[in-house]
């Protein structure tokens, strides 16, 4: 006989961040053409200020309420296999978080000074690279989970 | 451990579970205080449980964790 099985705790905080992210990219893809009628801005320039909708991905803090029981506060949801889960993703979350950043960094640096001939690093590119490197982070760990999960799914019968 | 390793570790649970009145994956999780989909996963021999799982799950059978768990390897 089979049945469904209910999301555990961790797959729903994975698949509730994918969903954060995909609502946010979205949003983005619409406010550029927004900005370009709102502000007669190019499509090129609109996409910069576009990237504030980014700021959905915030809803990812909430996310960890997944991974609590209502009823008994603070005790936390997973078993041994769900923290082992939850950390091998984690990291893979960081190498991949850490390879972004770092290459973003030299390569912003990089096409600054050698192509473009200027001597600094706009303050700007700061919060868009920490940013960004959050996102691949949470998406990489969020994927991270639900291909562990799947992996070892075995025959779900009764 | 290893996948291939992990493979080698043979259990009964799930003969366990229909010899004690068919005891659903979902019980047993609950009794042993583990996710429905880590049972799922032992079953299939997809994970090895900690010692401190596999006396529990040792326990709710009242059985010898060896009579559980079964490591086939060399």
């Amino acid at each position: 006989m089979k049945d469904s099985i209910p999301l555990a705790p961790l797959q729903r905080l994975a698949w509730f961040n994918l969903i954060v992210f995909a609502v946010a990219g979205a949003l983005y893809l619409m406010a550029i053409p927004f900005f370009e009628w709102r502000l007669h801005m190019t499509l090129a320039r609109a996409a910069l200020p576009s990237l504030g909708v980014f700021g959905v991905c915030g809803l990812w803090g909430l996310g960890n309420y997944f991974l609590y029981d209502r009823k008994r506060r603070a005790k936390v949801k997973l078993d041994e296999r769900e923290e082992l889960i939850y950390q091998r993703a984690g990291m893979i979350g960081v190498v991949l978080f850490w390879e972004v950043f770092v290459a973003l960094c030299m390569g912003v640096w990089a096409y600054l000074s050698y192509i473009r001939h200027q001597a600094t690093v706009p303050v700007g590119f700061l919060p868009f690279l920490v940013m960004l490197g959050f996102i691949v982070f949470m998406v990489t760990q969020s994927i991270a989970i639900l291909v562990q999960y799947k992996r070892s799914a075995g025959d779900d019968t009764l | 451990m290893t996948p291939s390793e992990s493979a080698q570790l043979k259990n009964r649970i799930r003969r366990l579970r229909f010899e004690h009145g068919e005891m659903t994956q979902q019980e047993l999780a609950d009794r042993v205080g583990a996710a429905r989909q880590t049972i799922i996963a032992l079953e299939a021999g997809k994970y090895a449980p900690s010692l401190l799982l596999a006396f529990r799950l040792a326990r709710v059978f009242g059985v010898k964790t060896e009579d559980v768990f079964q490591w086939e390897g060399e």
